[in-house]
């Protein structure tokens, strides 16, 4: 069995609790315009042809879509790339030592990592056999099946919810929330002390205080670990035009204005909510913003270059 | 919070007012028809007496004296005595063969025995020694020893009259109190043993001057007197805090303003924790106390080390994790004593309870309390691999596998070993020359067997010469097995062709070895097994094997303070790692210039996994830079804590950190002026980046950042 992975991120300090590796699944049945990963979307393999570093030397004259090919001066890249679980597992198990000491472990991420539901499950079940704990990253838009598969092999759930508005959401991300928020809800239901829910906070889109309280209506309902906010950051634009793409006009958040909507949802503690850790791991503020999910290594390290000092990576609890 | 006194020393001692300037003594001619060893320490009491003790109003310890080198056998000096500068004077940075070369030399003086029984307790074992030993030399020895003992007694009454003196004109009652207490217990002390740990520190702060280099284990030797005060409510923690401050400022200040090492952190290094001869983690309420009192201090002398053990509590580890990263001056280190005793005890055959007494000095080459480093030579490793490639090739041409290939590249490194190693006994004969008469008392085994320090007194010691460029040999190893055998992707013919051309002919070649080389450091099976593969072959050379004073050869990467990567790099050809000719050797272990490309977990685990035997637990350095996020970013830090303590856990030797950006280091070297306060860890040692030769700029500017 195998599936289309477009990176595997080893010393992950922001895919959940701990020191994580994190496997991204290509694929998204979302098109969410401000995704900084473009390239996560579609289920295949891509070329990404940065424009900028192209020397001119003509030696992918041919190359078509050779994985081995290489380009000398990083300008074209492949992105994609079958795995088996035996060589995900491989990549997973070198760091255990990390995991076990920090309360980590291994999230799967996207893309959306549901739509490849056989091999997710079969990572999963590989984890939890060997006792490493299991994190999934998803958008929730998969028939509720789909989690009834995964749910005894995962540990925590990191759930991405994008907005409250039907409409604003099929908008932003061209699909309703109906299927993701009765998803929620019942993922909640059964499973809310593992769940930790991820809000993007997109100027333009759902950073506005209208939505945010609306947000905040639904998750009072919602049994969870915490709340996360990823504030936008405009880092993943040049791989749109790597993709030939053009990137949405988004603007990263203000830390007042993301400060703002912490308060908002500081309102929206579920009463369930776990006071503290659980499952063995550290406490974890009940909702906290955090740096936006940066992919890949690479990127880190662009992100590093154009840093402009918009993307917040402070702690606050709410 | 730091008291009015020491911010008002602390001040003066970073203007160099606080410096032991040597007092020129005048020696009688007619001491030259007397026998040396009665000549050398003749004049060396003479100059002891001749000298001024630093005293400021607001002292409360002296007695530190810095020796000029105008007579033999004074302090042991990192610069050594008279033999030793004839020998730096041939072969310091000057290479044999671009094999070999030689540096300065460390020692780290026993302070339990002065502080158990004084200086008249080493008088009585000399007394002793006397009675056992008959060799007209040896009893010359230590008569000179007798000489020297009685002349630092004497050293420390003419400080207490200086004190009581400074004491008379001062007019504030507290510094009045401070400079009477100092004239008194400089009357007692370090002639006997201490009574309280305020005597404890002077102590050391005295006879440092016969061994201006580390303090070595200060939370073992100051423990009893620490705990004994407190407990008998003699002495507070405010108050032992004040003590040690005065003695970190002395360690900074005995480095003069003017020289070059002055802004250097590596001049003098200790370490704190690490095991007990019991088998217990030796870090303590004092080992804490010194790390806060060494905090306070805006200095970047000394250095110092945590010894990690798998006892040492996360909360102890967290919490020097935390004063490093906020310490600006990039002052603390870290080592692991899991990985170093097993070394000191399975490869070198020492007792534990005496390899519990290591510490490490300068740039992190690990010393044994009351003894010399074994070793002060420097090696091009990487000489065999380009001698291989560009006079031996018609040896591996017709390899039919990497294993052949590999028993061809043996052979020339051994060569090299061999004679490289011959070399570092040949710069310690010479040493041996110079006889230490004012270290030697302070060193472990010098009176039992009537030998001076550098004669290879001390029992417990290890030589390990500094081997430059294992990260390019461990490279080279890996691409010739992937590229040749493995993967098939180039003959052996095309990459001799290519080095020998220096890539000319082949850019190509190189290119893709630099983008698809499975290099060391991204924790894949080909590139530990080869890397692991290098390191048992030198085990199983180098275990067993000592050199002339019996201490056992250990292997090394560090560089020191002078740039041998440059200058051996410079007369090595290009290597098979994408080396071309006349680059850079790479140093140290685990920093290679982006070619890990797999994170820093598998940066760690390749370092951690590099020497299950532990050959490499010699003078060696895992630098390592990251991106500050994981430091400053309270929730990252934890889980950076959590990395660094499973790599150790791992069987990583070494590491210290630095979270300067790539891009930093760069805009500081177009615009020196507004970085001037930039610290950077360098080889073993801190140091401000623009004070940096180009070369070790350059070095660090190559390190990957982790993120």
């Amino acid at each position: 069995m195998k599936a289309m992975l477009f990176d595997i991120q080893r010393n992950s300090y922001v895919d959940g609790p701990g020191i994580r590796t994190t496997v991204f699944f290509k694929g998204c049945n979302l098109r969410c315009g401000w995704c900084h990963n473009p390239e996560s979307q579609r289920p295949e393999s891509q070329i990404l042809y940065y424009r900028d570093k192209c020397a001119g030397c003509g030696r992918c004259r041919g190359a078509g879509d050779d994985p081995d090919f290489l380009c000398f001066h990083d300008a074209r890249e492949v992105c994609g790339r079958e795995y088996t679980v035996g060589e995900v597992w491989g990549i997973i198990e070198r760091d255990r030592a990390y995991y076990d000491a920090s309360g980590g472990g291994a999230t799967f991420s996207g893309g959306e990592c549901m739509l490849q539901l056989d091999f997710l499950e079969a990572n999963l079940k590989k984890c939890r056999e060997n006792g490493v704990h299991t994190a999934v990253d998803t958008a929730g838009c998969v028939p509720w099946e789909s989690f009834e598969r995964i749910l005894p092999w995962t540990d925590l759930f990191l759930y991405d919810l994008k907005c409250a508005s039907e409409d604003l959401h099929r908008e932003g991300t061209g699909v309703s929330n109906r299927l993701i928020l009765e998803n929620l809800a019942r993922l909640a239901e059964r499973r809310g002390d593992d769940l930790v829910v991820r809000i993007p906070v997109i100027p333009g889109f759902n950073a506005s205080e209208e939505e945010m309280r609306k947000t905040a209506e639904i998750l009072k309902g919602i049994r969870r670990r915490g709340t996360e906010l990823l504030p936008y950051h405009g880092m993943g634009e040049h791989k749109y035009a790597a993709l030939g793409r053009k990137a949405g006009a988004f603007r990263a958040p203000a830390k007042e204005e993301t400060a703002a909507f912490e308060e908002i949802l500081k309102g929206a503690a579920a009463p369930q909510a776990p006071a503290s850790g659980i499952g063995g791991l550290r406490p974890e503020s009940a909702c906290a913003t955090i740096g936006e999910k940066k992919n890949n290594r690479r990127e880190r390290r662009k992100d590093k270059e154009n840093d402009d000092g918009q993307s917040g990576t402070s702690e606050a609890a709410v | 919070m730091m008291t009015e006194r020491i911010r008002k020393l602390t001040e003066l001692t970073l203007a160099g007012r606080m410096y032991a300037e040597p007092v020129k003594t005048r020696f009688d001619r007619e001491d030259l028809f007397l026998p040396r060893q009665q000549r050398e320490s003749k004049r060396l009491c003479e100059y002891i007496a001749n000298q001024e003790p630093v005293l400021t109003a607001c002292s409360l310890m002296t007695g530190y004296f810095n020796c000029d080198g105008s007579v033999v056998g004074d302090a042991f000096h990192r610069m050594g005595h008279a033999a030793f500068r004839q020998l730096q004077e041939d072969f310091y940075l000057k290479t044999v063969d671009n094999l070999s070369t030689m540096e300065w030399q460390h020692a780290t003086a026993d302070y339990r025995t002065v502080l158990e029984k004084g200086v008249g307790g080493i008088l009585k074992d000399i007394d002793a020694s006397l009675l056992v030993h008959e060799g007209e030399e040896e009893i010359e020895f230590l008569n000179a020893e007798k000489r020297v003992a009685r002349a630092l007694i004497q050293w420390a009454h003419k400080c207490s009259q200086r004190a009581a003196e400074l004491a008379g004109t001062v007019t504030e009652e507290e510094y009045r109190q401070n400079l009477a207490r100092l004239s008194g217990a400089l009357l007692k002390v370090p002639e006997n043993r201490p009574s309280s740990f305020y005597e404890a520190v002077l102590t050391i702060y005295l006879c440092f001057s016969a061994d201006p280099d580390s303090v070595g284990t200060l939370d073992r030797y100051l423990a009893p007197f620490y705990f004994d005060d407190l407990e008998n409510g003699r002495l507070t923690r405010e108050e032992a805090k004040e003590y040690l401050q005065e003695l970190f400022l002395m360690l900074q200040a005995a480095t003069h303003v003017s020289s070059r090492n002055f802004t250097r952190g590596g001049e003098s290094h200790f370490c704190v924790g690490g095991y007990l001869p019991d088998g217990s983690d030796g870090f303590t309420d004092l080992s804490r106390l010194i790390i806060e009192s060494l905090m306070e201090l805006p200095t970047w002398i000394p250095q110092v080390t945590l010894r990690w053990t798998a006892g040492t509590p996360r909360e102890v580890f967290r919490f020097m994790m935390d004063c490093e990263r906020k310490d600006p001056n990039k002052r603390i280190a870290f080592q692991n004593d899991e990985k170093r005793l097993k070394c000191y005890t399975e490869i070198c055959g020492f007792p534990f309870e005496k390899a519990v007494a290591y510490t490490t000095v300068g740039c992190n080459e690990p010393a044994f309390t009351g003894a010399v480093t074994g070793s002060n030579s420097k090696v091009n490793f990487a000489r065999s691999m380009a001698t291989l490639f560009h006079r031996d090739s018609e040896k591996i041409l017709d390899a039919a596998s990497f294993g052949e290939f590999y028993r061809a590249y043996l052979d020339l490194l051994f060569a090299d070993l061999d004679r490289a190693y011959d070399y570092d006994d040949k710069y310690n004969r010479v040493r041996a020359q110079d006889i230490n008469y004012l270290s030697s008392l302070f060193f472990n085994g010098c009176i039992e067997k009537a030998k001076s320090l550098t004669q290879g007194a001390g029992d417990v010691a290890v030589a390990s010469p500094m081997l430059i460029g294992i990260p390019n040999v461990i490279d080279s190893l890996i691409v010739v097995r992937q590229f040749v055998f493995d993967e098939k992707r180039v003959t052996m013919r095309r990459l001799v062709d290519a080095l020998r051309t220096n890539w000319q002919n082949d850019g190509e070649l190189r290119a893709e070895i630099l983008k698809r080389g499975d290099f060391f450091g991204n924790d894949t099976e080909r590139s530990n097994e080869v890397a692991r593969m290098l390191y048992r072959s030198l085990y199983e050379h180098l275990a067993g094997k000592k050199n002339l004073f019996g201490y056992p050869w250990l292997v090394g990467d560090l560089l020191g303070y002078n740039e041998h990567h440059k200058w051996f790099g410079e007369k090595t050809k290009a290597t098979p790692d994408g080396r071309r000719d006349g680059d850079l050797l790479k140093f140290g272990i685990g920093q290679s210039e982006g070619k890990d490309r797999n994170g820093l977990t598998a940066l760690l685990n390749a370092v951690a996994g590099l020497d299950p035997a532990g050959i490499g637990c010699g003078s060696t350095v895992t630098n390592i830079t990251l991106d500050e996020q994981l430091i400053k970013n309270d929730a990252y830090f934890e889980k950076t804590v959590d990395l660094f303590e499973t790599y150790f856990r791992k069987g990583g030797v070494h590491f210290q950190l630095t979270y300067v950006s790539r891009e930093d280091l760069l805009a500081a070297r177009k615009t020196p002026e507004e970085y001037a306060n930039l610290r950077v860890r360098v080889t073993g040692f801190s140091d401000y980046f623009v004070k940096l030769q180009d070369s070790i700029q350059e070095d660090i500017i190559q390190r990957t950042t982790e993120r």
